[in-house]
């Protein structure tokens, strides 16, 4: 975190195998999001390492070109704010820059660019400024400009945050698609239900920024207790005329 | 202090837009040197703030609110080399994208706002602030650097107005563009932002450090500098040792005419000179002491006791200031 | 002198309703800066003369129209500039009120309040016009402060026109096509857009602060607001910068910036900067041999 000596993660021990849809989930701080940008190479562990693709990650190993251009094609990672992702000036940059940096030719990379764009359905924004578009376009876009690298693992840090409900059903058809194509996909999010439709495999992170249930959905969702001490959920109390009314309340379930 | 197109003639825009180009050149080599890959965002970032900088109005007395520019401070954050860089660009795109600001005139404005004023607004910051850790110290020096640095392209720009008329006139000798001369042009800004502009930049400038200090010392790289500033001194001293040399220059310094030259050679004094002139008898007329008769002596004798009231006032400030000093600052504790 | 305030936010429209706060006065000056820059975008893609035009034409022909304003002296040829703007405004689609409101809001009110003390004997003695003492209006000083007005609001009126019907995306596509390097282009380009996404978090502060205020406040305690809202938008920044360039690096960064050029121009854009390469040495010569100095 910006400014901070506070210890990030605590004890991280995970392996991820090819293809599995993975959701991590937490409360807000529990350190979801420095855990995908460890996972991408962004944020380095001071003790403890990371290995993808039989590679060990340091900031060292990745400076080295072979192993960044291979490492940054096969990983892509959407990130929480469209805004901060979609850096170009036109949608077209965009969507050609990762393969421009990789260093294909322009006519591939057109090709490219031109086949994402109509698997997303925003051709007609190529010429636009990111900046002009609205909320749901920015996230295609930025899905968009990950994917005209044509990664194997994705790294979705809160990808139905602000996003409508027609947008939100868009994104968990998509992640079904990246399961039957057999992507790997590890989602950060606090929002259960999502996660649950989405995964096969939720792991669950305290406030304390440690792993604290890994498994199958239904199994971890079933643990009430441990849900509650995480923050995940908690207890809502509401009156219907005389009578108290007590249940459980999930924050970011969104879509009905 | 943004200059539109028309007031200033192609021998001063186009004279300032070929010498910004190598200025540029030279800062972009110097900031990839520093910030490396980083560079764009970093750039870019700051170029937005200081375009939002000067949108905020400041509330001055009563109602009335005027503007800052912020050139200093971003040199103070960024180094003065990306700063120029910054505001360059936060210029051109006042220019291009929000009409504001001239197109021939994009040289004359970055030089005076991306060049002059963060320049010298950091190193008179890094003079007044020296290694010392203190806050109050840093945000003092902070608002004297930036005061500074405003005036002194305040009247940079005064000067590029000034000489319009002596340099593109009609046979008649009146003006083609900026009507205004030196005797005008120059003291209207120079007070202009003594006064009331340059007190906005100072309070804002010294405001925003002195918040960022409490919050994060780290963005101001509080750490003692790693070169004294022993070189800057030597040539400070070499530079004073030189200043006779203009005594051998025949004629007149550039625009410190006097009312009879200006009878001579254009014909006319403008009113406000002729009034003017001789107004104020200063204590060193001619850059000599009355009692030293020997020109190339007095302008030494000038030039050291000059520099010498500068470097000594500057000085006593930065000594004052220390006094006030707060216990060093604790290391940054995190919160996020 | 110049003021430091011809800026964006005094031509933003104004209330009539008693003196607007600080706060709100900053927030109407940005919401018409935004709307400026999103109504630019709407006009960009009008079909008008100037749209059409490949945007590297564009950009060489309005500085050759700015620098040929700089070399015209005499009143009349201004004039025939300042009209031609107009023409090319209305050739474009763009409303020529809106236009001439916003050139003079930028560029022609200042004009006229800077050259008003050059009219006067003050500055330009000769014969009296207008009898006011010390401060009478004289022949000479008038054409002294009309050449300026007349100037600076043709030069202003040719870069608005630029910049009402070009994309700020294809002028910098320009930009790059015509030499200036990658990397100067692509931090133009970001700038921009955090400019935007800068300008309506601040935007949004200023109406907070209007709503909750129950009374102006003092100039001190604003003062004091503004001062710790800047700093809140330079950590911010700071902060921002750091996230951007983990995208950047997420998607490979390398440190260059290529981009893929594809601009080709027309028939007709040649055509354009043949007349007015045409058109500029015409008036030249006119203002030269017609109406010497």
């Amino acid at each position: 975190m910006y400014g901070s000596d506070m210890c990030a993660l605590d004890r991280i021990d995970l392996t991820i195998e090819p293809g599995e849809h993975v959701a991590v989930v937490g409360a807000n701080g529990s350190g979801k999001s420095t855990l995908l940008k460890m996972l991408d190479g962004l944020v380095f562990c001071s003790s403890g390492a990371i290995a993808a693709f039989g590679h060990t990650l340091t900031e060292d190993s990745l400076e080295e070109p072979a192993l960044r251009r291979e490492f940054r094609s096969r990983v892509g990672f959407v990130f929480q704010d469209a805004d901060v992702q979609l850096f170009c000036n036109t949608v077209l940059d965009e969507l050609a820059f990762g393969p421009l940096q990789l260093g294909m030719e322009p006519d591939e990379v057109r090709a490219r660019v031109a086949e994402v764009a109509a698997a997303l359905r925003i051709e007609k924004l190529l010429d636009r400024a990111p900046y002009t578009l609205s909320g749901g376009e920015k996230k295609r876009v930025a899905i968009a400009s990950v994917l005209t690298m044509r990664p194997q693992v994705l790294l979705l840090d809160e990808p139905t945050n602000a996003l409508d409900p027609r947008s939100q059903v868009w994104l968990l058809d998509v992640l079904r698609e990246w399961k039957a194509a057999g992507r790997t996909v590890i989602i950060a999010t606090h929002d259960l239900t999502a996660a649950a439709e989405s995964c096969e495999r939720m792991v669950v992170l305290s406030e304390e920024h440690r792993v604290v249930a890994d498994g199958a959905p239904e199994d971890v969702l079933s643990q009430r207790a441990l849900l509650l001490s995480v923050n995940l959920i908690h207890e809502h109390e509401h009156r219907h005329g005389g009578i108290g009314h007590t249940h459980d309340h999930a924050h970011g379930h969104t879509h009905g | 202090m943004h200059i539109p197109d028309g007031y200033l003639g192609p021998q001063t825009y186009a004279v300032l837009d070929a010498a910004i180009i190598p200025l540029w050149a030279v800062a972009g080599a110097k900031v990839k040197k520093t910030l490396k890959a980083k560079q764009v965002p970093l750039l870019a970032l700051g170029a937005a703030f200081s375009f939002v900088i000067m949108m905020f109005n400041v509330p001055v007395v009563g109602g009335s609110t005027g503007h800052a520019v912020g050139a200093t401070l971003i040199a103070i954050l960024l180094g003065p080399w990306a700063a120029a860089i910054a505001v360059s660009i936060a210029l051109v795109i006042q220019a291009l994208v929000f009409g504001d600001g001239g197109i021939t005139a994009i040289g004359a404005n970055c030089l005076n706002m991306a060049i002059i004023m963060p320049f010298v607004g950091f190193y008179i910051y890094r003079l007044v602030s020296g290694d010392s850790p203190s806050t109050i110290r840093r945000s003092v020096a902070a608002g004297i650097g930036s005061y500074v640095g405003i005036v002194v392209a305040a009247i940079a720009a005064g000067i590029e107005f000034g000489i319009q008329p002596l340099i593109a006139h009609t046979a008649s000798g009146h003006a083609l563009y900026a009507p205004y001369p030196l005797s005008v042009a120059v003291p209207t800004m120079a007070l202009e932002h003594l006064a009331f502009f340059g007190p906005i930049e100072a309070v804002i400038t010294m405001g925003i450090i002195a918040v960022l200090a409490k919050q994060d010392s780290r963005l101001l790289q509080m750490k003692p500098a790693a070169k004294p500033l022993r070189w800057l001194w030597a040539g400070f001293g070499v530079l004073v040792l030189l200043t006779p040399i203009g005594v051998l220059a025949p004629g007149t310094a550039w625009g410190e005419w006097g009312a009879e030259q200006l009878r001579t050679t254009l014909g006319y004094v403008p009113a406000g000179l002729e009034k003017l002139g001789g107004a104020w008898t200063s204590a060193m007329p001619g850059y000599a002491p009355a009692f030293i008769r020997d020109p190339l002596v007095g302008y030494l004798v000038a030039a050291v006791v000059g520099s010498a009231l500068v470097v000594g006032i500057a000085w006593l400030l930065g000594r004052v200031l220390a006094r006030k000093e707060e216990p060093p600052a604790t290391p940054p504790s995190g919160t996020t | 002198m110049i003021p430091a305030v011809a800026h964006i936010g005094d031509a933003a429209p104004r209330r009539r309703a008693g003196a607007r706060s600080v706060a709100r006065r900053t927030a109407d000056a940005i919401a018409g800066a935004v709307g400026e820059v999103l109504e630019n975008d709407r006009l960009a893609s009008l079909p008008g003369l100037m749209q059409r035009l490949d945007p590297r034409m564009k950009a060489v022909s309005i500085v050759l129209l700015a620098v040929v304003t700089s070399f015209v002296h005499s009143i009349p040829m201004l004039l025939v500039l300042v009209v031609a703007t107009m023409l090319l405004a209305a050739a474009s689609h763009v409303s020529v009120g809106s236009f001439a409101r916003k050139v003079w809001a930028s560029a022609g009110f200042f004009g006229v309040l800077l050259s008003a003390p050059a009219a006067t004997a003050w500055i330009t003695p000769g014969p009296v016009v207008v009898a006011l003492g010390p401060l009478s209006i004289t022949a000479p000083g008038l054409l002294v402060a009309g050449r300026l007005i007349l100037r600076v609001a043709a030069g202003a009126g040719f870069g608005l026109l630029v910049v009402w019907t070009t994309r700020w995306s294809d002028l910098l596509r320009a930009l790059g096509a015509m030499g200036v390097p990658d990397l100067v282009v692509a931090t133009l380009a970001m700038t921009q857009k955090q400019i935007m996404s800068l300008l309506r978090t601040v935007e949004n502060m200023h109406l907070a602060r209007e709503s909750r205020m129950l009374s102006a406040g003092s100039a001190r305690e604003n003062r004091g607001w503004v001062v710790e809202r800047m700093a809140f938008v330079a950590r911010r920044s700071m902060k921002t910068a750091d996230d951007v360039y983990d995208a950047m690096l997420a998607r490979g960064f390398t440190g260059a910036m290529p981009s893929l050029v594809d601009l080709r121009a027309s028939d007709r854009d040649w055509l354009w900067l043949a007349a007015t390469v045409v058109a500029c040495t015409f008036v030249l010569l006119i203002d030269r041999m017609v109406f010497p100095l």
